[in-house]
């Protein structure tokens, strides 16, 4: 028999390792690729673009991408440790550095290649049932399942990075170690004795600092900029708190030495397997936060998109009418609508003046001014006003701005004079759908309102806002009455006053229905993305717990068995291994869980925060409960198959007297 | 007082009467009185460290029954068993089964920890064994930061913490060098001599058997013969040599 062949029968004998190995090269791929098949999805990439909604998935990506890396070099880390004593046993038997970097290279190349065909198939099909199965039940027809170079490419050359790293790794380990060491590989003993309870509350204050950052940055529209920097900070001081703090905890624990020396095994247990443990409980931790936390917003935004609709379009039809454009009788409209039996329920004409101005810089800008009477009647109000007076009337959902750029008087100029108006009243509230310039509206009575149409050019116009029996059955009328307007259009003169948008622009159509169509298009696709990434996050998460506890399986049979010498029941072996796996897999779900709510409290301040939307509690409750309900199923799985394979290799040693 | 009774211990490997049985332990019968200081003595494979579980309860004999303080072991259940090991029992072992986890003082606690004794009890205890084995000053040290001498001073603490009726130590001077060994054996000597408690051990080393009061060799998986100390160590030590060298093998 010659060495290769020897060689050949150990690594047959220990099949199990190669198995486990390739399973998780193989999950790691698989992730991967149904991860680049949706980032990479062209319809998809179109829709972030025209919906600026990157900013959204760059959390979740970062976490999927960092997750498939740490997987991959985890799964090779726990191969190597096992394989090591072997090679330290080839070596005393006189095997040169060549032949076993020869041997290295060789099993990983083959553990690659068939790992990369493996995780490519088992990705593409899963990926590929997934889209079926979620266009099916969210009902997008735009975005299918497409496979495509770059996502095969992406996927083979992140792989051969990260295989060329570990394999350059673990030779350089294998032949910076001696042989004893190498052989004893298995054996060695972690220090724990680098934890310092301090930096653990430094970990803590930087945690509980990025999430204030958050709250007070994360609003208006530049909010979303500052979120992967304070996340990164949540992170980083996530890790120095997993890190550090058990010990800090214990310290504290070891204080009531009662208490202390009662779960005495748990405590100084879970420490001692903290350092091996830190990485995987950070990532697990992230992952959680941030399936939760974006699942949450998502089936949010999804459900709310109706309620967004009517929020964002307080009529159901809105349109800007002059003397030359969209000048069709207010009778040809309702007619359009009611042919098909939508009465229209309700119409208000909004006469209003906008006056444009070119300032020092040759920048346009836009006056709209509206009367009182129009006002009240929109708002269903009774302000009164002077001649000399205004009401700033905001046409937004915001909170009522504390100072206004108005607030020395609006100023006016008419012919060599000037008209002056002082601000009355400054009211934030969105009342009519957005419609070209109507943003920023100044109220003035109607007597003045007739002395600006005489003093200054502009553009009289009338807004028409109407309200339907029946909104949501309103697409082809909107298209109908769309095209009669184009048609006219496109017959009429343009308007000759200078303007700061298009006239196209100026002239469209708001309706409820399109907007509400808009938002469940792009919330769809949101939701579908984030359930596509939160299955990958969930799946991905416990295959990173079970792997963790079932490869240390060994070390954990140890410490039984001599437990078991000094008289252990198996009662107390029991609770023993449940209350450290329930830790295990408790601890990133609690902290994750609280880290994705504080995240959304503090999100939520964007849209007037959560005492505003209730709703956003409970979508949080429905979801994190489901990740607690699937979890606790994992975690009873996880807590009977390491008890019984404990007890089965116990009973096994007792049986060969190997106790 | 008779404090250990093995009646007609059989082991047996394999099936039972099929072509595959190994008999590891062929009808021993002993018995070991309260304060005897006993040591097994037999060459590789002859059934001893087998014996020594049997006796302390670890493993079961496929026939035979071991009675320790009165309590038949055979009719307990396994978790009843554990509680006794615990309690009537000490252990002490070659690779001195100490948790990398726990600190030198943790590990002495252990056996009192499970037993769910008050805290003044067990800090006592501790103080009176580290004063008597020497390891006051390194009770807060983890395993893997002491000697294998300063481990086997503690897995011997340890084994006492509960008072046990007597102690079972298989190889426990295995791992250790002559100067250790000696420390260790000088410790059984005390425990022995001050708190008249049973040890019964297991072992190779005939240095360590000297310091016993009786030596039982044994062969095949059955007594061969038994020898005990009627003068001073040294002609003791040549006595147990000269029986080794009859029984044949090491």
């Amino acid at each position: 028999m010659t060495f290769n062949k020897i060689v050949w029968k150990m690594a047959k004998h220990h099949y199990k390792k190669y198995i486990f190995y390739l399973v998780c090269n193989s999950l790691a791929v698989t992730f991967f690729f149904m991860f680049t098949t949706v980032y990479l999805n062209k319809q998809l990439v179109e829709m972030e673009q025209s919906e600026g909604i990157q900013y959204v998935l760059s959390i979740p990506g970062v976490a999927l991408f960092t997750f498939t890396i740490f997987f991959m070099s985890y799964a090779h880390h726990i191969f190597m440790k096992k394989r090591r004593s072997e090679f330290g046993l080839f070596m005393t038997l006189g095997m040169t550095r060549r032949e076993i970097s020869k041997l290295i290279v060789l099993e990983n190349s083959i553990i690659a290649l068939i790992s990369l065909i493996i995780g490519v198939l088992i990705g593409a099909t899963l990926s590929k049932f997934f889209f079926w199965l979620l266009l099916k039940f969210v009902g997008i027809q735009e975005i299918l399942f497409q496979l495509h170079a770059k996502m095969f490419l992406y996927t083979v050359i992140v792989f051969l990075v990260m295989f060329f790293v570990a394999v350059g790794q673990s030779l350089y380990l294998t032949f910076k170690k001696n042989i004893i060491t190498n052989l004893k590989n298995e054996k060695i003993t972690e220090n724990v004795s680098d934890k310092h309870a301090r930096l653990g509350g430094i970990g803590l204050l930087i945690v509980i600092g990025s999430i204030i950052g958050l709250y007070f940055t994360y609003t208006g529209h530049r909010g979303g900029d500052f979120l992967l920097l304070w996340s990164l900070a949540t992170f980083i001081g996530l890790y120095i708190v997993l890190y550090h703090f058990t010990s800090l905890l214990i310290e504290l624990i070891k204080k009531n030495k009662g208490y202390y020396y009662r779960r005495l095994l748990y405590l100084t247990n879970i420490n001692y397997k903290y350092k091996r443990l830190t990485s995987v409980m950070m990532l697990v931790t992230v992952m959680i936060m941030v399936t939760l936390l974006y699942s949450t917003i998502i089936l949010f935004t999804y459900i709310t998109t109706e309620r967004e609709a009517i929020e964002e379009t307080p009529f159901d039809v809105a349109f800007i009418q002059t003397d030359s454009t969209n000048n069709v009788g207010i009778d040809a409209v309702k007619a359009i609508f009611e042919q098909n039996g939508n009465r229209v329920q309700r119409h208000v004409s909004v006469p209003i003046y906008s006056y444009f101005q070119k300032d020092y810089y040759e920048v346009v800008h836009a006056y709209t001014f509206m009367s009182l009477d129009a006002f009240n009647e929109l708002t269903s109000s009774q302000f009164e006003l002077k001649n000399n007076e205004f009401i700033y009337f905001l046409n937004e959902n915001t909170e009522t701005p504390e100072s206004i750029p108005y607030d020395q008087g609006l100023r006016i100029p008419s012919g060599s004079d000037e008209i002056i108006y002082d601000v009355k009243e400054v009211i934030a509230e969105k009342r009519m759908n957005t419609l070209s310039n109507l943003s920023e509206i100044f109220v003035i009575n109607d007597t003045e309102l007739s002395r600006l149409k005489r003093s200054v050019d502009g553009l009289a116009a009338v807004v028409h806002l109407i309200n339907l029996e029946d909104w949501q059955n309103s697409k082809t009328e909107v298209k109908k009455l769309k095209q009669t307007f184009e048609s006219l259009h496109a017959s009429t003169p343009a308007i000759n006053v200078e303007h700061i948008v298009p006239e196209d622009e100026l002239f469209q159509i708001s309706s409820r229905i399109e907007g509400y169509e808009k938002n469940k298009n792009s919330n769809g696709i949101l939701f579908f993305v984030t359930i596509f990434l939160s299955v990958l996050f969930f799946i991905g998460s416990f295959f990173l717990l079970y792997i963790q506890l079932f490869s240390e399986v060994d070390k954990e049979l140890e410490r039984i068995r001599k437990l078991y010498r000094i008289g252990i029941t198996s009662k107390e072996i029991k609770r023993m291994i449940s209350q450290e796996i329930t830790t295990i897999f408790m601890i990133p779900t609690l902290l994750g869980t609280t880290l994705a709510l504080l995240y959304i409290l503090a999100m939520a301040t964007d849209i007037g925060g959560v005492i505003a939307n209730p709703e956003i509690i409970l979508h949080f409750l429905i979801v994190g409960g489901s990740y607690f309900v699937l979890q606790f199923a994992f975690l009873f799985y996880a807590r009977k198959k390491m008890y019984r394979l404990l007890s089965t290799k116990l009973a096994h040693s007792i049986d060969k007297a190997n106790i | 007082m008779t404090i250990l009774e093995a009646n007609n211990i059989f082991k047996v490997y394999g099936e039972f009467n099929g072509e595959r049985e190994t008999v590891a332990l062929n009808n021993i019968n002993l018995l070991i009185n309260r304060g005897d200081f006993v040591a097994i003595m037999g060459p590789s494979g002859s059934g001893k460290t087998t014996l020594l579980n049997i006796l302390s309860g670890i493993d079961q004999p496929t026939s035979g029954e071991v009675t320790i303080g009165g309590e038949n072991l055979n009719e307990m259940k396994s978790d009843a068993l554990a509680h006794f090991r615990r309690k009537q029992l000490g252990f002490v072992f070659q690779d001195f089964n100490l948790l990398d986890s726990l600190t030198v003082k943790e590990n002495i606690m252990l056996p009192m920890i499970l037993e769910k004794k008050n805290l003044t009890e067990m800090e006592e205890k501790i103080h009176e064994l580290a004063s008597l084995f020497e390891i006051k000053s390194i009770l807060n040290k983890y395993p893997y930061h002491i000697s294998g001498g300063q481990q086997q001073r503690t897995a011997v603490s340890r084994a006492l913490v509960n008072e046990p009726q007597i102690i079972f130590a298989d190889e426990p001077t295995g791992n250790l060098d002559s100067k250790s060994s000696t420390a260790i054996m000088e410790c059984f000597e005390r425990i022995v001599d001050k708190m008249s408690t049973t040890v019964l051990l297991v072992t190779h080393d005939v240095f360590a058997a000297s310091y016993c009061q009786k030596v039982i060799f044994i062969r095949d998986g059955a007594v061969h013969s038994s020898i005990s100390k009627t003068t001073n160590r040294n002609a003791f030590l040549t006595e147990i040599m000269d029986n080794l060298t009859l029984l044949g093998g090491r």
